[in-house]
């Protein structure tokens, strides 16, 4: 039998509204108009509200989620008639999901950031080409954000 | 005269210059002065970024708009990403949450201060709101000869809404009139506001949104997209290179070029195209080059 955790919706990060979610009453708004919806596995919003209403964190909160399908267009928010904002909770697990080291590693290429300010890297090659476009130089990788990205942020309320 | 901040994130000025050559060309034939300011970082973009770690999103945008107000100018950005980012982590960071406070004390100790004085906006919403039609207008001095473009506005700039507070956020038209300011025209298309599905890490699915949404250019026989985002232009350009390996030979389509609004604004104020750096396409643009400037 699922697992269930009944403090798991108030445990979620307060990322924009995620406590919202308690006003849902599965009208499937959110889902008619997802983009990701529309093609098979059929990721689904309103599924994953209520998830999150029933406390089934297990099922949310683990290597393969499918919250990493979310193309994160803002259509559920807008869409909804409760004023839910299930681009929020999801934005909320995938904090979750990061903070216990649960990142696919498409997403944790983002981090490449916190190297070198920029998420591409810089070559002789984007150098020449600037160059002939007459563009002025790029500095050079710099160090400029590591004094205030810190490492990773666990809030204490996100600790699992 | 008034001078703003350009912010090109890191996509922008690494992978695709040719942007950055057509927006700088095309503000100078608007009389609008940008200044470089070497101490920007990457904007962090807001789909995933925004998810793997909130707090340190927030520092990072709010470190960005506090080198813009220590210099006492204004952001304009090419990206919708960089916009949502800018603009929503402004927002963010005056609500009172546990991560915004966070970043506001770890930004003060740095000797940062960012008192939300300075604004950032796309360029896009810049021109359609600040410089105006008649001065777009009237900097363009080339004719196109009947342009068709598809004009997609991607998700961010528009939502969510309420924060972005820009123009509706199903049906909007500013753009539609830029591009017609521009002296191309804008052609209805089934989706317009359908996402472009890069920010999904399922492959499969966010190819499967794109190629929904490339059937509809092609349904409205346009010569082009015109893009005003990053992750919309990657996802509908190269997109359209690897969809092309995936399909069988007889149901590859006719690859349809996809350009940056700030591209079509200088071919018709009559830059020189063959300096702006449209070869590093995947699409090639030479049949729209010469449609366009017959």
């Amino acid at each position: 039998m699922a697992k269930v955790n009944l403090d798991f919706a108030k445990g979620l990060p307060r990322v924009e509204e995620a406590e919202t979610v308690i006003a849902c009453f599965q009208c499937s708004a959110c889902v008619a108009e997802c983009p990701a919806a529309a093609h098979p596995p059929r990721f689904n919003p309103r599924d994953i509200v209520l998830k999150v209403l029933l406390g089934l964190e297990e099922e949310l909160l683990r290597k393969d989620s499918v919250v990493w399908d979310c193309a994160t267009c803002y259509t559920c928010m807008e869409r909804c008639p409760q004023g839910v904002r299930p681009i929020e909770v999801i934005t909320a697990l995938k904090n979750l999901l990061a903070a216990r080291g649960m990142l696919p590693p498409e997403a944790a290429a983002a981090e490449n950031i916190r190297r070198t300010d920029r998420v591409i890297v810089h070559s002789e090659a984007v150098d020449r080409h600037r160059k002939e476009l007459g563009l002025p130089h790029l500095s050079a990788e710099g160090k400029r954000i590591e004094e205030v990205m810190g490492c990773r942020n666990t809030p204490s309320s996100w600790d699992a | 005269m008034q001078e703003y901040a350009l912010f090109l994130g890191c996509m922008i000025p690494m992978k695709l210059p040719q942007i950055d050559a057509a927006a700088r060309a095309a503000f100078t034939g608007l009389g609008v002065k940008v200044e470089d300011v070497e101490d920007f970082s990457c904007c962090l973009e807001p789909w995933n970024f925004k998810g793997t770690d909130l707090a340190a999103w927030l520092k990072v945008a709010g470190r960005n708009l506090a080198v813009a107000e220590a210099r006492g100018i204004d952001i304009l950005t090419l990206c919708n990403g960089c916009s949502a980012t800018l603009i929503e982590a402004a927002h963010l960071m005056r609500d009172g949450r546990a991560e915004a406070e966070e970043a506001r004390k770890v930004l003060s100790k740095a000797g940062y201060k960012d008192d939300n004085k300075a604004k950032a906006s796309h360029a896009v919403t810049f021109l359609s709101r600040e410089v105006g039609k008649e001065k777009v207008e009237k900097s363009c001095k080339r004719r196109l000869s009947g342009l068709k473009v598809a004009v997609h506005y991607g998700c961010h700039l528009l939502r969510p809404s309420d924060v972005m507070e820009l123009d509706d956020p199903f049906q909007p038209s500013f753009l539609d009139e830029l591009v017609r300011e521009a002296g191309a025209e804008p052609v209805e298309c089934r989706g317009t506001m359908s996402c472009c599905g890069s920010a999904v890490l399922e492959r499969g699915v966010s190819q499967a949104i794109a190629e929904e949404k490339l059937k509809a250019v092609e349904e409205a026989e346009v010569h082009c997209v015109v893009v005003i985002c990053l992750a919309c232009l990657g996802q509908f350009d190269l997109g359209q290179v690897e969809l092309g390996r995936k399909a069988k030979k007889e149901a590859r389509r006719k690859p349809i070029p996809v350009i940056h609004y700030f591209q079509l604004l200088v071919m018709t104020q009559g830059a020189e195209v063959k300096k702006l750096g449209f070869n590093r396409y995947k699409v090639k643009v030479d049949d729209l080059l010469k449609a366009v400037v017959a």
